[in-house]
């Protein structure tokens, strides 16, 4: 076909969009997670001792950690999925921002004095069922995170996918605090960095062939 | 916003106001302001592409970048400046097209591998052209993909918008038709 035919087409096919809406979909996606995180709690997966948990400082260690970087890794990706936006920026920040919450939570960790052995710390049957926690909790944000990116116009696939699933499985994980019975800093280190990681590979690899355009 | 890389600052963009101002009107449905639109988009992404890749497969970027705008106009912030956003849209698209060249098998010129002389490839790729000028433009178009830039069927068929069947079709009958016009001048040569 020739450019002109091509063009005429095109302009045959005309209908009227509406323009991409970041906030509208910043608005459904804390919907989503409002609504997983209420259905979370409805059904009773609260850990008992929740009360007692937030006076501890790790609990809001956590809290704050994961909060932050789902916040940050949403409003990542929202912005990437423009032409014009990137996500570099961001993946850096979310980069700093692990650190941080690393460090900090190295510094829990030595002023708690713990006499268990390394094994018994990370629990490994406990952190398993974290791990699948948080991966089967990431999926909501992420599948509506893929679906905007799709039907949007990232320019940088890759930096975009790793955002969303930073972002979801940072979301996730925090879902997941409210009924992990786990305060170790070592156990939540471990596994929830391994669960945001495994989660931000499996989508860098996965969501740009689902979103090419 | 990561920073423009510095081809694409040096190409021309259109002046912000009309543009911006047509392409509003194209997503509102103006199809004549659309239509001038893309007239005007698509000199500049012949400008851009024909600095960036090789002449045979510019006019197929130029309609990758087209088909682009169309299937994500509603991207566009009215708002903000149109230029940078095509420039993105026609750079995402460049990148596509470099690793898909990539990925067609290009044979690596060995150490003492002499260069020969050109003539007779320019002198073929011209009388091919002719030749390819002188069948159905759906015919050329996906022999030029197929048989000439290495992509597969399917891959033709989901570019021109022809059925695979009839790419196949179109590809038998055009590659008879260029053996008998062949055929034809060099009985005449003869």
């Amino acid at each position: 076909m020739s450019t002109d035919n091509l063009i005429e087409r095109l302009a045959g096919d005309l209908k009227p969009v509406r323009p991409r809406a970041p906030v509208l979909e910043a608005g459904l996606l804390a919907l989503v997670c409002a609504i997983e995180l209420v259905g979370f709690l409805a059904i009773g997966m609260a850990r008992p001792d929740l009360a007692e948990a937030v006076r501890q400082p790790v609990l809001w260690w956590k809290f704050g950690a994961l909060g932050l970087l789902a916040l940050l890794g949403f409003a990542t990706a929202l912005r990437s999925f423009s032409p014009q936006g990137s996500a570099r920026a961001g993946l850096t920040a979310i980069l700093a921002l692990a650190v941080v919450s690393l460090i900090l939570g190295w510094a829990f960790d030595t002023t708690n004095r713990q006499t268990a052995d390394l094994l018994t710390r990370l629990d490994p049957p406990d952190g398993l069922n974290c791990l699948a926690w948080v991966l089967g909790l990431s999926l909501p944000p992420l599948m509506l995170l893929g679906m905007l990116m799709r039907r949007a116009a990232a320019t940088d696939p890759q930096r975009s996918a790793a955002a969303v699933g930073l972002g979801s499985a940072a979301w996730a994980a925090l879902v997941f605090v409210f009924a992990c019975p786990h305060d170790d800093p070592l156990y939540v280190v471990f596994w929830y960095a391994l669960a945001c990681s495994a989660i931000g590979l499996a989508t860098y690899l996965i969501l740009p062939r689902l979103t090419r355009w | 916003m990561s920073p423009p890389d510095r081809d694409s600052r040096k190409a021309t963009l259109p002046p912000e106001r009309d543009f911006s101002t047509l392409m509003a009107a194209s997503m509102g449905g103006d199809a004549a302001a659309y239509k001038l639109l893309l007239g005007e988009v698509r000199v500049w992404l012949q400008r851009y592409y024909a600095r960036r890749l090789p002449p045979a497969i510019v006019e197929d970027a130029v309609q990758d970048a087209l088909i682009a705008v169309h299937d994500k106009r509603h991207t566009y912030d009215l708002d903000r400046p149109f230029g940078p956003w095509l420039a993105a849209i026609a750079r995402y698209k460049w990148i596509d097209r470099l690793r898909a060249l990539k990925r067609m098998a290009a044979e690596p010129l060995g150490e003492g591998h002499a260069t020969g002389d050109h003539e007779s490839a320019v002198v073929s790729a011209t009388i091919l052209e002719e030749l390819l000028a002188s069948l159905k433009p759906a015919q050329s178009e996906v022999i030029r993909l197929v048989k000439l830039y290495g992509f597969s069927v399917e891959e033709a068929a989901a570019h021109t918008g022809q059925s695979v069947s009839l790419v196949k079709v179109n590809i038998h009958r055009g590659l008879a038709r260029l053996t008998l016009a062949v055929q034809r001048q060099a009985h005449v040569d003869g």
